[in-house]
């Protein structure tokens, strides 16, 4: 489903992604993990658009989408959520869920949906999905005034309303407790057996080995290692850059 | 073009140059406030406008340059007022409610300037009028020396007080890092105020010089130096000294030359353009800031 | 009763200039342009109704459409600039629109003499609605049917598809663009509906006034607009329309025992306002526990 061939980006001289290869196969679960300054938010960043390549190309569902504008990536399928939440704060949860619907609606019921619905009946389309989050009975209040737990599942909805079939998940995990992290794994979960097919990009060991179809490891931009989780987790390549024993830490 | 119109032309970049040091006081002073609190102080000008006519009430009573002195110091007081009316209060997640407060501040004072003085002009002392240089056939104005002095005299001054002392040192720490310099027992509203406080004093200086090169003060020039004074810290970039030094004299020259080719009624469009040129092709300015956060 | 007439039609025309900005603060753009296509608006219908005989209404929609098309074209390159970077470009761009039309001058010939903007002296002689014998009842009805009807398009703008692309570009754009949303269209399409409303309020204000010049549009003017929502609490329609009543109503009736001192008044106004409800006066949401002070 989506590509990287050769991949690359540069900062200055720094190789923040360097000559990357990577392939995610539909309905599976692809796990990126590595030492932090690896390169995975850069390549995240890449995919959804935030940077531009400095070289390689980037094919999604067989069209090189490198010179795609960011919201452009959406209509294609591709969705993200943020390492540091980024929610609509002052709007209600079910208008942040709305937000992503709205843009995707087309055609004649699409414009009679985006101009002439109620606020009821927009709000009644998002239902379904708060109810897939747990969030229903807080439909209504600002997302800004939600527990941490459930802004990461907001994030995680409001992704999946963008009706996206490609989902990026940036450290989803981070700063949850084992329970919340038990959910996200369900969730993540129930997300494939939907038909969607993820990225995940994490540090929390367990959630990746267990979760995850595949694992590819970045260090310094290249990809060391990539299998399954087994098979990473028995690569020195990975141990080495993990621990540290003849490489320098990246800063 | 004839040999009299280069020198004219020259004549006229000169004179503007050395008028730019106000402009570039002026573009300090906003960016001073903005590397710290990521926030612009439009009243700022007007203040300045406002500790020069200050210092008025010390005119019979202390020589020329200690009435300049004078309004420095009234300007920093007034910049500590805005700080504590307009700043101090407000909630970090509410930019708009500053700007909106230094928009009022900067009426209140435009205001108070006008009905103060029955709307009229006031004349300004200027030092070392008789005095000029001659260049062969170009003419130096000894007050624009003088006001240029002045001018490079602060910067030097405020150089040494932002890299020398521990004042300094905290200022520049709080504006790149306002959490962790609380961390280290710096304290952000005493160091805001103090900034507030030395921007304003360079606001005043600027202030005096305006009214020195111009010889009189009058409230109508607040706005065209606000503008100008955005202007100058936009083209250097927002949060950079160097830069609000140079867009300033740059600024001063181009405006004179303006004014020579076209006229004082159009001249102050060419600025404008002048700044949309920048923005188009370097939106951060001559300078990226320091801190490197916006 | 006139008098109170007159104040409801002042009301009216700055309600309508707070609707302008309110569009464009709805995605985290502040504009200082809106006072600069009020006068795009007032001058194009002034000059249609009295140079070349139209009637009012077409001439109040084309001078709106003619705002709307400028905004449009200024809305793309301040798409480059964001924050207080398009703060100061849109105070200057205000400043080039002014003198633009200080030094317009186009008159053409009519039974009573040469009619038309001025240059420096200003536009005289709108007189459409007392040649045409409005009463002052009717005048007023007549704006505030606009206002009326503008009210109802932002709303119904709002609970639709543009209100929601809107408010979560205003919110964060880089979610909103993680969710598809195009930062272009939802930009410059509030610029754009801002400035025909900006222009549609400046046609009537033209004709209101009957004699207009630069200097009606100045920078207390977009300050204006801008303060009404932001004064009046973002969320909300009605806040603009409570503010613009409030502080107009305030001035104008204040003028009667304060004199020449309104406009330090409204300053001062602002400042307070913002220090007891920096979010405005109809906020939506609570404010949250230990946010830090600016």
């Amino acid at each position: 489903m989506l590509k990287l061939e050769n991949l690359s980006r540069h900062f200055g001289g720094i190789r923040a992604v360097d000559e990357l290869n990577l392939e995610v196969h539909p309905g599976e679960i692809l796990g990126l993990i590595g030492p932090n300054g690896s390169g995975k938010s850069t390549t995240v960043n890449l995919i959804t658009g935030v940077y531009a390549p400095s070289a390689g190309s980037l094919i999604f569902k067989g069209a090189n989408i490198a010179s795609d504008s960011a919201n452009q990536r959406i209509e294609r399928g591709i969705a993200r959520t943020f390492q540091n939440i980024r929610l609509f704060n002052n709007l209600p949860v079910w208008k942040n869920i709305w937000a992503a619907q709205v843009v995707r609606e087309s055609g004649w019921q699409g414009l009679k949906q985006r101009w002439f619905a109620s606020a009821s009946e927009a709000r009644g389309k998002t239902l379904e999905l708060l109810a897939f989050g747990d969030l229903s009975h807080k439909a209504d209040l600002l997302a800004g005034n939600l527990a941490f737990g459930e802004q990461r599942r907001l994030e995680l909805i409001r992704a999946v309303a963008s009706g996206a079939d490609l989902l990026l998940l940036d450290e989803p995990a981070a700063g949850m407790n084992a329970e919340e992290i038990d959910d996200l794994n369900q969730r993540i979960r129930q997300l494939k057996d939907a038909g969607k097919t993820i990225l995940l990009i994490e540090h929390h060991m367990e959630l990746v080995m267990d979760v995850c179809d595949r694992i590819a490891v970045l260090n310094f931009g290249q990809k060391i290692a990539e299998g399954t989780p087994s098979e990473v987790q028995d690569d020195p390549h990975v141990q080495a850059a993990y621990l540290g024993d003849d490489s320098t830490e990246p800063a | 073009m004839t040999a009299t119109d280069w020198l004219d032309l020259t004549q006229s970049w000169i004179d503007g140059v050395m008028f730019g040091t106000t402009y570039a006081l002026i573009g300090i002073g906003f960016t001073l406030i903005f590397g710290v609190m990521h926030k612009i102080n439009l009243a700022y000008a007007a203040a300045s406008i406002g500790a020069a006519y200050l210092s008025l009430l010390v005119i019979e009573l202390v020589p020329t340059p200690l009435v300049y002195l004078f309004s420095a110091f009234a300007g920093g007081l007034l910049g500590a007022l805005i700080y504590f009316v307009c700043f101090r209060f407000i909630p970090i997640k509410s930019p708009l409610a500053t700007l909106m407060s230094t928009v009022g501040m900067l009426l209140v004072i435009e205001e108070l300037m006008s009905h103060l003085t029955q709307g009229m002009p006031q004349n300004y002392p200027a030092m070392l009028t008789d005095l000029g240089l001659e260049i062969g056939d170009l003419y130096i104005r000894g007050d624009l020396m003088f006001v240029f002095a002045l001018g490079a005299i602060a910067m030097v001054l405020l150089n040494l007080l932002l890299k020398r002392t521990r004042l300094g040192l905290a200022t520049r720490a709080v504006a790149q890092q306002p959490v962790a310099a609380q961390l280290c027992g710096m304290g952000i509203d005493k160091t805001n105020a103090s900034t507030f406080i030395i921007a304003g004093f360079l606001g005043g200086t600027a202030g005096a010089m305006v009214g020195a090169a111009i010889g009189v003060l009058s409230p109508l020039v607040a706005m065209p130096i606000t503008v100008k004074g955005l202007v100058v810290t936009v083209i250097g970039g927002l949060g950079s000294i160097p830069g609000a030094i140079i867009a300033g004299l740059l600024v001063g020259g181009f405006e004179n030359i303006f004014q020579y080719w076209r006229g004082v009624t159009e001249r102050d469009i060419y600025v404008m353009l002048l700044l949309f040129v920048f923005l188009v092709f370097r939106p951060n300015g001559l300078f990226a800031p320091p801190g490197g956060r916006d | 009763m006139d008098f109170y007439f007159g104040l409801a039609q002042v009301i009216g025309i700055h309600t309508l200039l707070g609707f302008s900005a309110w569009c464009v603060l709805q995605t985290g753009q502040v504009s200082m342009l809106q006072g600069g296509f009020f006068a795009i608006g007032a001058y194009s219908a002034g000059m249609l109704t009295t140079m070349w005989q139209w009637p009012i209404l077409p001439a109040l929609l084309v001078g709106g459409l003619l705002a709307g098309i400028v905004a449009v074209i200024v809305g793309f390159p301040a798409l480059r600039v964001k924050g207080l970077m398009l703060v100061v470009a849109t105070m200057a761009f205000a400043e080039v629109v002014r003198l633009g039309f200080f030094n317009l001058t186009w008159q053409v010939s009519s039974p009573d003499g040469m009619i038309g903007p001025d240059g420096s002296l200003g536009f005289g002689g709108i007189r459409y609605f007392p040649s045409n014998g409005w009463s002052t009842l009717e005048v007023c009805v007549f704006i505030w049917i606009l206002v009326a009807i503008v009210f109802l398009v932002l709303g119904w703008l709002d609970r639709s598809r543009a209100g929601i692309i809107w408010r979560a570009v205003g919110e964060d754009e880089l979610a909103a663009q993680s969710v598809g949303i195009n930062l272009t269209t939802a930009k410059v399409s509030a610029f754009g509906v801002g400035g025909v409303i900006a222009g549609l309020a400046g046609g009537v204000f033209a004709h209101y006034a009957t004699h207009i010049e630069h200097s009606n549009f100045n920078i207390l003017l977009a300050t204006f607009a801008i303060a009404y929502p932001i004064i009046g609490g973002l969320a909300s329609l009605w806040g603009v329309l409570l503010a613009a009543a409030f502080v107009q109503g305030f001035l104008i009736e204040g003028l009667r025992f304060l004199g020449d001192w309104r406009s330090l008044l409204f300053g001062a106004l602002i400042v307070v306002v913002m220090l007891v409800r920096p979010d405005g006066v109809l906020r939506r949401r609570e404010p949250k526990a230990g946010a830090r002070h600016a």
